[in-house]
């Protein structure tokens, strides 16, 4: 707090912590304030003077009531519902578009962009190709290297020398030597595909995929890298991974380590890597799954448990971190059967019934709770 | 901790919503209602513009709901959304009318009184109604940043999602803005305060 000591009423008025509190006060900042200015009395008059301010400069907002809302939203909800029923015979017209005329221009111009698409692909596109192999630095190609490209519509299977296994979807183009015998093996992404990678912690794996280097030494995964699109996702299921960008300063030695090194990420874990941003989120997967084998998949049945041993059930058969306030949540009883949900269903499920709150960081699910005694 | 984290009951209601369940819909239209509709009148004074901007981008979300991002925060991303669909809706107005009506892209009105029930002594109320002043003449963007940060209490990043802008514009905007008018603030109450004492 001692910042304050020098504030002038103008500082005050706009200083964040001074609002909440003016605003809407607990009793923590109640205290924490009133210390501070029994300590530092002659700030009482500028306090006084800044929280007057603070009160009385209200927002003149423009009225609406309830009925008027409750009208327009039922309107809505009519017109989203009709569409509905009618979609099936005929496509909805919301707006006849190309009598508004700016959309005539707009077509105009989307039609002239669209030629010049045409032909800058034709004249330039062609000599772009050959990028996926050229995009590392680091590699030093010794033998000859096969490129596959899935123009069907279905995941195909490749094999690798070392026995280990790609599903690459639609689109996806791979790029990998036909026998691995370097140190390390080494293959490149662009596209979507999932990589089931035989155990060898002498020649880590390593996949290069629009700037994110995703290294492992036997495991599952999913990686997505298209093209058009500015991130990168790695999606754990089995195993441990280790990401880093391309443009990392320590890139060399991080692929010749034999350890893994940078952000690691175990199973239902996944990363974005934002390529223009070189910055790296790390999160759950969308639809965790179990990491246990079928026989060892926890009875999700409880009845009067401490909620803290719900979550560590939980939390071992996800193979996830879940963080929360032990000495809370042991007084939180809970009765539930829960094993058909998905593991945000359960977490919903358990929160709402121990009147808490979860969120995701960093990979880990956070619990928020205030406790269950009154 | 369960009102201040928009995780479950926010982010629940928008998932049902991109799932095509209708009465997701309906809460999540009454919910973001008034929001929205303090929001959208910043931009333009016709109330009736404003309801109908405010439905045309619940119809336009549903119809898009396919390809919207499941993990958005949802009271910045409709805000935002809200903010866009007006700023085209009276470009395009400007465009085929062939009026210049270009003062109308620089639109924000918010209107401050100040409660004198709160003051206690005239210094403070003749302060808090020279504040007002001064908010109200801030440019427009200025003046936006001001009501988001703490008339609507949203974050740094949340303002630069909702404005269309980078994080780090919101701070100089907002630095900008607050040293305007701390400075001001200070040079006419010492006039007040000198006329006070002199006369």
């Amino acid at each position: 707090m001692d910042r304050y000591n020098d504030f002038s009423v103008e500082d005050f008025v706009w200083d964040d912590f001074f609002r909440q509190w003016t605003l809407s006060p607990t009793s923590e900042t109640d205290a924490l304030w009133d210390d501070w200015i029994d300590a530092n009395p002659e700030m009482l008059e500028k306090v006084e003077q800044a929280k007057a301010i603070v009160l009385s400069l209200r927002l003149h907002e423009p009225e609406i009531d309830d009925s008027e809302i409750n009208q327009v939203v039922k309107q809505t909800v009519g017109r989203i519902t009709e569409a509905n029923e009618d979609s099936a015979r005929a496509p909805r017209r919301l707006v006849p578009a190309f009598s508004i005329p700016w959309m005539q221009f707009a077509a105009a111009v989307a039609l002239i962009m669209l030629m010049g698409w045409a032909v800058y692909s034709v004249m330039i596109k062609r000599e772009e190709k050959p990028e996926l192999s050229q995009q590392d630095s680091v590699i030093e190609p010794n033998g000859a290297m096969t490129e596959k490209t899935n123009s069907t519509s279905q995941t195909i299977e490749l094999a690798l020398s070392d026995g280990s296994k790609i599903s690459l979807a639609p689109k996806g183009r791979i790029r990998y030597p036909e026998r691995f015998d370097g140190e390390r093996r080494e293959v490149f992404l662009e596209g979507e595909a999932f990589f089931d990678i035989t155990k060898d912690p002498q020649h880590p794996f390593l996949v290069y995929a629009n700037g994110l280097v995703t290294k492992v030494l036997g495991t599952s995964f999913r990686i997505k890298a298209y093209g058009n699109s500015r991130e990168v996702t790695v999606e754990v299921k089995t195993g441990k991974v280790a990401v880093f960008a391309q443009s990392d300063p320590h890139l060399k030695e991080k692929v010749a380590d034999k350890q893994l090194q940078g952000v690691v990420l175990t199973p239902n874990q996944k990363i974005i890597y934002a390529r223009n941003e070189v910055k790296m989120v790390k999160t759950l997967v969308e639809k965790p799954e179990m990491v246990v084998s079928k026989a060892e998949i926890p009875q999700f049945e409880f009845e009067d448990t401490p909620a803290s041993e719900v979550f560590n059930t939980i939390a071992r058969a996800y193979g996830i971190d879940i963080l929360y306030d032990e000495a809370l949540l042991r007084d939180c009883p809970l009765t539930a059967r829960l094993d058909n949900q998905t593991l945000h269903d359960k977490l919903s499920i358990i929160c709402k019934a121990v009147e808490s709150s979860y969120e995701i960081v960093d990979g880990q699910v956070i619990i928020h709770s205030k406790g269950c005694r009154n | 901790m369960n009102s201040t984290s928009p995780f479950s009951e926010d982010r629940v209601l928008w998932q049902d919503f991109l799932a095509g369940e209708v009465r997701a819909f309906e809460k999540l239209m009454s919910d973001n209602f008034r929001l929205l509709f303090r929001y959208g009148s910043k931009f333009s004074k016709d109330r009736e513009l404003v309801k109908d901007s405010i439905q045309d981008l619940f119809l336009v979300l549903w119809e898009k709901r396919d390809n919207l991002n499941p993990d958005a925060a949802v009271k910045p991303y409709l805000m935002a959304s809200l903010r866009r669909l007006m700023h085209r809706q009276v470009s395009s107005r400007t465009w085929v009318g062939g009026e210049a009506l270009q003062e109308e892209d620089d639109y924000f009105e918010i209107e401050f009184s100040v409660e004198d029930d709160y003051i206690r002594n005239e210094a403070t109320h003749s302060r808090t109604h020279h504040l007002q002043k001064l908010i109200n003449a801030l440019p427009r963007r200025q003046k936006e940043v001001v009501y988001l940060k703490f008339f609507q209490e949203l974050s740094r990043e949340q303002i630069a999602e909702v404005m269309g802008v980078s994080p780090q514009t919101v701070s100089n905007l907002l630095q900008i803005a607050i040293r305007h008018l701390k400075t001001h603030w200070k040079a006419e109450f010492l006039i007040f305060f000198l006329l006070h004492f002199l006369f």
